[in-house]
C-alpha cells in the first residue's frame, strides 16, 4: 500500500484536503495550528488501496512548538512513500521556503497548489507550467475547498518522481555550508536528515540540529561558518531571495483596484474601540440564540415524555418494570429533547466562528488582556473552542509554546464552561431563574478565569513569550462542511453519552426502587447537604457527571426522584439551584479532559487540575450559598 | 528604530531583529526578514500587539517582540 503524507505550512488547507480525499476524519479550521495532531484515512486510487496521513501544518522542518515537532517526527519515523506538499497560493513566497526544504529530502513528491481561487482575487497569477520547470517538481493547481483539481492530484501520485533540482546558495555561502556538512558526513551518526541540510539548520541556530555538533570535531567548522554567515542570516535571506525569484519569475500580480473586503471588515472587527463592541456582542448573540432557540424545544419535548411516561404507567403494572423502562425511556428524551436543543446549535456556532475565521483577530484583540494571565492572544482559541467541548481546547494548547503558557491555558480552559455545562446553565438556571441569570453566569465564570489567571501568572514561575501570529484571510465556509463538522463533534455525544445515559438512568431507577440512596446519600451528605445546602441526591449525579458532563442535568431530576425535569423547582430553591450551576461549571473536569491534560502538560498538571477545580467549586458554591439568597 | 515606536500605513524595511532566538525563528519563516519591506496596519488597545503586512501576510507581533525589531523608514 503507498503510503502519502499531506505536508504543508499552518492553514494552506491540508485537513481540508485530506477531508476531500478520505472521508471527513479530520477537523478543519480557519486558524494556523488548526491540527495538533496526524490524522490517517484511507482511499482507492483505481484499484490501488492508499494510506494518506494529514499532518499539523508545519512553517520549516526546523520546528517551533510541539506541533510542529510532530509534523517532524512523522516525516522522519514512517514509512512515507509520497509527499504532497501542499503551498497556499495566495501566500506563495514563504510557503515554497517548505517546498525547498523538502526538496533536499530527495522523496517522491509532488506540489498541489492550493488555493487557486484565493490568489486569483488578490491578483496573483500563477503559470504552472513555468512553476513546475523551475521547482522540478510536478505541480498540480486545486481549490481543495470546492475539491477541484483533486482527481488529478490523486492519479498524479503514482507517477511521483523524485526532486530533479536541489536549492544551490551562492559560491561563498555553499563553501562555508560545506565544510561543516562534509565534517559532519564523516563525525555526526544517527541522523535521519541530509546531511547538507542538517548542516544548514545547524547554523541558521536550530537547537536540536546544533546539539549533535557539541564535543565533536566539527564544532569549532560549525562555529566558524556561523561567523562568517552571519549566523546564518546570509542563508536566510538568500533562501528567501531564491524564492521571491521564484515567485516572480513563475506569477504575475495584477494590481486590484478597490480595497478589499477583507480590511473594510477588519477596521471593524479589529477597531480598538469597535473590534471589542463587536467581540462581546458577537458573544452575547451566541448565547442569546442558543438559550431562546433551546427553551421552547426543552419545553415540548418535557410534554411529549411527560405523556409517555404517563401511558406507561398505566399500561404497565410491574413497578419494577415500568422503573426500568420508563429509566431508558427517560434517557433517551433527556439527551434528545435537552442536550441536543443545546448542543447542536452551540457546536455549530463554534464552528462558524472557527472557519471564517474570527479566531486569530480575537486573539490580536485580547492578547494585552491575557498577558495579564501569564498567556498570549493565541491562548483564546483554546478557550474558544472551549465553549465548545474541553478536549480540543486541551489539544490545542499544542501550538504554545512554552510550558508556563500551556499550563496556564490547559487550567484556564478547562474552567471554561463546555456544550454539556451550558446545558445546566441554560437548561437549569436559565430555564428557571431567566436569560439573565445565564449572562451573568457566563460573566461571573469569566472573571474567575481572568482570576485565576492572575493568580496562576504570580505562582509560576518563567517568562511568557509573545504572539506571533499569522492572521489568515476570511473565508466562507459551506453549510455542508459546518453541518459535517458539526456532526463530528456531536457523534461522540450520541454513540457515548445516550448510552451512558441510559444505563445511568437505569440505575438511578434501580438504587431508588431498591432504596439503595439512602446509603450512598450518607456519603455526600456532608459536603452537600452541610456546606453547600444541597440536595444529598446530587452527589450521584455529579460523579456521573464526572464521566461524562452532559449526564448532570439529564440525570438531576431522576435522582431527585421527580418524573419530568419542570419539576426540579418543587424541591430545589432559586438559591440551590444557582449554587448547583456554579458547582457544576467548575468542579473536576470530565475524564476525557482529564485524560487530555494530562497528555499535554502531564500527570502532576492532570493532578492539580482536578483538585483545584473541585477546591474551587466547592468555595464557589459555598459562597453562592451565602449570598444567592440575597439576590434570588 | 524600533518597530514599536512606527506608524500606521508607512512603509518600513527591516534592519535587524535582536535576540529571543525562538521568536526570531517564527519571524523569519513568516517573511519578517532583515530586509524585508513592511506596514504596521493596526495596533491594539492597552500595550496590545501590532499587525503588519508583509508581502500581503498579515502577521501580528506583541509589543515585547516589536521592541526588538529595529526599522528604518523607506521612500
Amino acid at each position: 500500500m503507498i503510503s502519502v503524507a499531506l505536508i504543508g505550512q499552518p492553514n494552506c488547507g491540508k485537513s481540508t484536503l485530506f477531508n476531500q480525499i478520505a472521508g471527513y476524519k479530520s477537523l478543519s479550521a480557519n486558524f494556523p495550528g488548526a491540527t495538533v495532531s496526524y490524522t490517517k484515512g484511507k482511499t482507492y486510487i483505481g484499484n490501488d488501496l492508499i494510506e494518506v496521513i494529514d499532518l499539523p501544518g508545519t512553517y520549516s522542518l526546523s520546528w517551533y512548538d510541539d506541533a510542529e515537532k510532530e509534523t517532524i517526527k512523522a516525516l522522519f519515523s514512517s514509512d512515507i512513500d509520497v509527499i504532497i506538499n501542499i503551498v497556499d497560493a495566495s501566500t506563495m513566497i514563504r510557503s515554497i521556503e517548505l517546498t525547498l526544504e523538502l526538496m533536499s529530502l530527495g522523496r517522491p513528491m509532488i506540489v498541489a497548489l492550493n488555493m487557486m481561487d484565493e490568489a486569483e482575487n488578490k491578483g496573483i497569477y500563477i503559470n504552472i507550467e513555468r512553476l513546475q520547470d523551475i521547482l522540478g517538481i510536478k505541480v498540480v493547481p486545486i481549490i481543495a475547498k470546492k475539491g477541484k483539481g483533486v482527481k488529478k492530484l490523486l492519479e498524479e501520485i503514482k507517477n511521483a518522481q523524485n526532486p530533479r533540482k536541489r536549492c544551490i546558495y551562492s559560491k561563498n555561502v555553499e563553501k562555508e555550508i560545506k565544510k561543516v556538512t562534509e565534517c559532519a558526513k564523516d563525525n555526526i551518526k544517527n541522523v535521519q536528515w541530509p546531511c547538507k541540510l542538517f548542516s544548514i539548520k545547524a547554523i541558521e541556530g536550530f537547537g536540536p540540529c546544533e546539539k549533535f555538533f557539541e564535543e565533536t570535531e566539527c564544532k569549532p567548522l560549525l562555529d566558524n561558518a556561523k561567523n562568517a554567515l552571519n549566523n546564518g542570516l546570509d542563508i536566510i535571506q538568500e533562501r528567501h531571495a531564491l524564492c521571491m525569484n521564484i515567485f516572480e519569475n513563475s506569477a504575475k500580480v495584477k494590481k486590484i483596484r478597490k480595497k478589499s473586503i477583507e480590511s473594510k471588515i477588519d477596521k471593524f472587527l479589529m477597531h480598538p474601540v469597535f473590534g471589542y463592541v463587536f467581540m462581546f456582542a458577537i458573544f452575547i448573540l451566541i448565547f442569546y440564540v442558543v438559550f431562546t432557540g433551546g427553551v421552547p424545544i426543552e419545553n415540548l419535548v418535557i410534554k411529549a415524555f411527560d405523556k409517555i411516561d404517563a401511558y406507561l404507567a398505566s399500561n404497565i403494572h410491574n413497578k419494577l418494570l415500568f422503573s426500568i423502562v420508563k429509566g431508558g425511556i427517560d434517557g433517551i428524551g433527556a439527551a434528545t429533547g435537552i442536550a441536543l436543543p443545546y448542543l447542536f446549535p452551540f457546536l455549530f456556532i463554534i464552528s462558524i466562528l472557527e472557519d471564517v475565521g474570527y479566531l486569530p483577530r480575537i486573539a490580536y484583540l485580547m492578547d494585552s488582556t491575557m498577558h495579564r494571565m501569564g498567556v498570549h492572544g493565541v491562548s483564546v482559541i483554546s478557550f474558544v473552542a472551549g465553549y465548545g467541548c474541553s478536549v480540543p481546547a486541551i489539544m490545542a494548547t499544542r501550538i504554545l509554546k512554552s510550558k508556563k503558557e500551556k499550563y496556564i491555558t490547559a487550567f484556564l480552559a478547562s474552567l471554561v464552561p463546555c456544550s454539556a455545562r451550558s446545558i445546566v446553565i441554560m437548561g437549569l438556571a436559565g430555564y428557571f431563574l431567566g436569560y439573565m441569570y445565564v449572562m451573568g453566569l457566563y460573566a461571573f465564570n469569566l472573571f474567575i478565569i481572568l482570576i485565576s489567571g492572575i493568580i496562576l501568572k504570580k505562582l509560576l514561575p518563567g517568562m511568557s513569550p509573545e504572539i506571533i501570529l499569522d492572521i489568515p484571510p476570511y473565508r466562507l465556509p459551506t453549510i455542508k462542511t459546518l453541518l459535517i463538522k458539526t456532526w463530528y463533534k456531536i457523534k461522540d455525544f450520541i454513540y457515548l453519552a445516550i448510552p451512558m445515559l441510559i444505563v445511568g438512568s437505569i440505575i438511578l431507577t434501580l438504587i431508588s426502587y431498591y432504596k439503595f440512596d439512602s446509603y450512598i446519600n450518607v456519603i455526600f451528605t456532608p459536603l452537600l447537604t452541610g456546606v453547600l445546602g444541597l440536595p444529598a441526591a446530587v452527589g450521584v449525579v455529579l460523579i456521573f457527571g464526572i464521566l461524562k458532563k452532559e449526564l448532570t442535568l439529564i440525570m438531576l431530576y431522576q435522582a431527585l426522584g421527580l418524573s419530568s425535569i419542570s419539576m426540579v423547582n418543587s424541591v430545589m430553591n432559586p438559591a440551590q439551584m444557582l449554587t448547583f450551576t456554579i458547582f457544576v461549571m467548575f468542579y473536576i473536569p470530565c475524564v476525557a479532559t482529564i485524560a487530555a491534560i494530562n497528555k499535554e502538560i502531564g500527570t502532576k498538571g492532570a493532578t492539580t487540575i482536578t483538585f483545584a477545580t473541585l477546591v474551587l467549586a466547592v468555595l464557589l458554591a459555598f459562597i453562592t450559598k451565602i449570598v444567592s439568597p440575597l439576590i434570588v | 528604530m524600533k518597530l514599536e515606536d512606527g506608524k500606521k500605513n508607512i512603509k518600513y524595511k527591516i534592519l535587524s531583529i535582536e535576540g529571543g532566538c525562538r521568536s526570531k525563528d517564527r519571524l523569519i519563516k513568516l517573511g519578517l526578514i532583515p530586509g524585508s519591506i513592511i506596514t504596521i496596519e493596526r495596533s491594539a488597545p492597552l500595550k496590545g500587539p501590532f499587525m503588519v503586512d508583509v508581502s500581503g501576510s498579515k502577521i501580528v507581533v506583541g509589543r515585547g517582540i516589536a521592541s526588538r525589531i529595529d526599522i528604518e523608514e523607506i521612500f
